[in-house]
């Protein structure tokens, strides 16, 4: 008995440890990796990205003893065609200019407007914020990617500068004159993108009907990319009751505005994508946008995603919502979308198919109090934080470099070159649900529908199956039909010699049991 | 004439849907056995049906299964319904005994459950863009199901139509009656139950300190 006992003590303590030492080996990133499942629910995860150091304002250009002090607030990113690092750095009122590795290439913080264009109108002592030679709590960064002009949101100043990296303003971009643009409205730009065009497009947090628009010279256009307002059942209830109301009752009810989208980015096609902070809705959250302003993710058939975390089915008054605050497209047309709630970076393919969610909330590396901003470049991530004042640095891991080169594959249609990478992302992570998906297809293209059937199964695709099945039944019914019809014309005929006999009276009819 | 066995009366009363169940009645063949067995097979075909479908067409969350539901769907609300029907004939003089709402209802079901049950298993076989073959089965098998059914609460209690198509309509609403009678009685279960744990918390801290 007492060695049965101590048999079983044994193995629970074996158990035990191998259980911790289970944990301790997986536990290499600061937070537990997670996904989601085909219910929407989180399922444990490999990173694709892991954070490999961070930098503060002092780390930057350490070396040649003159540093440029700590960042205060960094609130926009922005890498250069040429690998150059743009940092917005708010509190400071200045941009820092880096390389890629962070060694210090300029600090702007003094303006020459000189030569500015576009001040013509104004007043130097009346309009003084648009001659100022600093910044006022700059928040947004752009640099054309074919000229290499410099675009500062300056926000406080409510103006627009177009310069180059020495501080000879070319361009102020101010307040739009048109009765368009209504009087009640401030203007504080916080985001700027440039197209190839050369048009300007200003986020604007005061305008919910989209970017605030500019040609080349300045010349406001008009407004870009609005949302549309969320069908909720009291804008339902209104417009249905609209209907009844005269044209002065209308006039007096408050209208349904959208959200204001509240970042965005430019991809290397020229299309711009925007992201919505809002917790409350979840119409438009994220969008790709088409030169007219009519979001093209929808044709793509990305409909039905839900950015960020999926929303908490229990205890959901005790956890937030995302918060999608910026948006960066990579060089694969993967979009790295920053949830400003939890320190989340969620990264999806260009199809809005959730690929990794890296990073959280903590003091940790890899973890983020405030992230403001996020920028990539290659297989790197740089995600900015305003609270903790540092960038902190992800590179891919083998695993996410797997997963990209699968999923890139797979995306531009070779099925069956993807199979390979596929079946070793399901080797690194079980429970990554696009590598049975890709198998099955690859499977499928190779006309093994059988097997394709089996993956498509676990991945549960329902319509994947479909094909797969319809395939595997052509096969089996191409095997079969000739015996299977031989088989049924004997049995006919066996019948039918049958019936022959008994008609005849050769044998007798067998009697059927109690009829009637 | 007629002279069937009990088993041979099942098949009588479904081919027959409008004097089968008279019939029934007037041989008093209804079999309680049959009856039961087939209340059973409902509950395995609404088994078969949200955990054996073809996977092209439907499956269910598969992380968790609970029998609870299904025991629910079938026995629990055929037993609240021929208890309700019972309840709500006795107040409009009807002449049908418990056992016989029991049999005629159970009879009524055996399209229902084999046009679903070869659905289920046609699943199986299709794909998607011919699942109309399979809605027709579970249509048809629908649809005679309730012609039975009426039917049969017709001939049980020898109402006139409009009389039977009322007294199910009022069945319905004493069925609802019912679940809410059950809701709250398992509420007031659970509260007297939560008080009792909260007395023996309070108890056994005073006894400790």
């Amino acid at each position: 008995m007492s060695r049965i006992r101590r048999l079983l003590i044994a193995a629970c303590a074996g158990l035990v440890l191998s259980s911790t030492l289970a944990v301790s080996a997986s536990a290499i990133e600061s937070y537990t990796p997670y996904s989601y499942d085909r219910w929407g629910e989180a399922v444990p995860s490999q990173v694709g990205y892991t954070a490999e150091y961070f930098v503060t304002g002092d780390d930057i250009d350490k070396d040649s003893g003159s540093s440029i002090g700590s960042l205060s607030n960094p609130s926009d990113m922005y890498i250069s065609a040429d690998d150059l690092m743009y940092i917005v750095d708010t509190g400071n009122n200045r941009i820092v200019v880096t390389d890629l590795d962070f060694n210090l290439i300029a600090t702007i913080d003094t303006f020459n407007l000189d030569n500015a264009e576009g001040l013509e109108d104004f007043d130097p002592e009346s309009d003084s914020g648009y001659f100022s030679e600093t910044l006022k709590s700059p928040t947004g960064i752009f640099v054309d990617q074919y000229s290499g002009d410099i675009y500062i949101a300056d926000t406080e100043n409510s103006r627009v500068l177009k310069t180059d990296i020495d501080g000879n303003v070319s361009r102020v971009v101010t307040r739009p004159t048109n009765s368009l643009y209504s009087s009640d409205l401030t203007f504080n730009p916080s985001k700027v993108c440039v197209d190839k065009a050369g048009n300007i497009y200003v986020v604007v947090r005061s305008v919910t009907k989209g970017a605030v628009m500019y040609d080349d010279e300045g010349e406001f256009l008009g407004f870009y990319g609005a949302n549309r307002v969320e069908a909720t059942a009291e804008v339902i209830l209104n417009a249905f009751v609209n209907t009844f109301r005269t044209e002065e009752q209308r006039s007096r009810v408050t209208n349904s505005t959208p959200v204001g989208f509240s970042n965005f980015d430019i991809d290397d096609e020229g299309f711009i994508y925007t992201v919505t902070e809002s917790t409350t809705t979840t119409t438009d959250l994220v969008k790709k946008l088409s030169p007219e302003g009519e979001n093209i993710l929808s044709s793509l058939g990305v409909d039905d995603v839900t950015w960020g975390d999926e929303p908490p089915t229990y205890y959901s008054i005790y956890s937030q919502s995302s918060s999608l605050i910026d948006i960066d497209i990579g060089d694969n047309g993967e979009m790295n979308i920053l949830d400003f709630a939890h320190g989340r970076v969620f990264q999806y393919d260009k199809l809005g198919n959730l690929m990794f969610i890296v990073g959280g909330s903590g003091e940790q590396l890899g973890l983020f109090r405030t992230v403001t901003a996020i920028e990539s470049r290659g297989d790197k991530i740089y995600v900015a934080d305003g609270r903790k004042n540092s960038i902190t640095v992800f590179e891919r891991t083998t695993f996410g470099e797997i997963v990209t080169n699968a999923t890139n594959l797979y995306n531009d249609g070779y099925y069956a070159e993807s199979y390979e990478p596929w079946l070793t992302v399901i080797k690194y992570d079980g429970n990554y649900r696009r590598a049975y998906i890709g198998v099955g297809n690859a499977l499928l293209s190779n006309k093994q529908y059988k097997e394709a059937m089996d993956y498509f199964e676990i991945s549960i695709s329902r319509a994947r199956y479909n094909r797969a099945f319809e395939g595997y039944r052509d096969e089996l019914l191409e095997q079969y039909f000739t015996p299977a019809i031989i088989i049924i014309i004997v049995l006919l005929l066996a019948w039918w010699i049958y019936k022959l006999l008994v008609k005849n009276g050769t044998i007798k009819p067998r009697k059927r049991k109690g009829g009637a | 004439m007629l002279d069937l066995t009990q088993g041979q009366f099942v098949k009588h009363v479904v081919m027959h849907p409008f004097e089968g169940f008279e019939d029934l009645r007037w041989k008093k063949a209804g079999s309680m056995k049959i009856a039961v067995a087939i209340v059973f097979l409902l509950f395995f075909q609404q088994l078969a049906y949200s955990r054996m479908y073809g996977f092209q067409y439907y499956s269910d969350y598969d992380k968790l299964f609970n029998i609870i539901p299904y025991i629910f769907k079938s026995w629990g609300l055929f037993i609240m319904y021929v208890v309700a029907n019972w309840a709500m004939c006795t107040l409009f003089d009807g002449e049908g005994t418990m056992k016989n709402i029991f049999i005629n209802t159970a009879y009524s079901l055996i399209p229902y459950i084999c046009g679903y049950l070869i659905g289920t298993v046609l699943s199986h076989f299709l794909i998607q863009d011919e699942y109309i073959f399979i809605q027709a089965f579970e249509i048809i098998g629908l649809a005679w199901t309730v012609v039975l059914f009426i039917s049969g609460m017709k001939a049980v209690h020898q109402f006139s139509f409009g009389k039977t198509l009322l007294l199910i309509l009022l069945t319905l609403v004493a069925m609802l009656a019912m679940l809410f009678l059950l809701i709250l009685l398992l509420t007031l279960f659970q509260q007297i139950l939560i008080f009792i744990f909260t007395i023996y918390t309070e108890l056994s801290y005073r006894l400790r300190v």
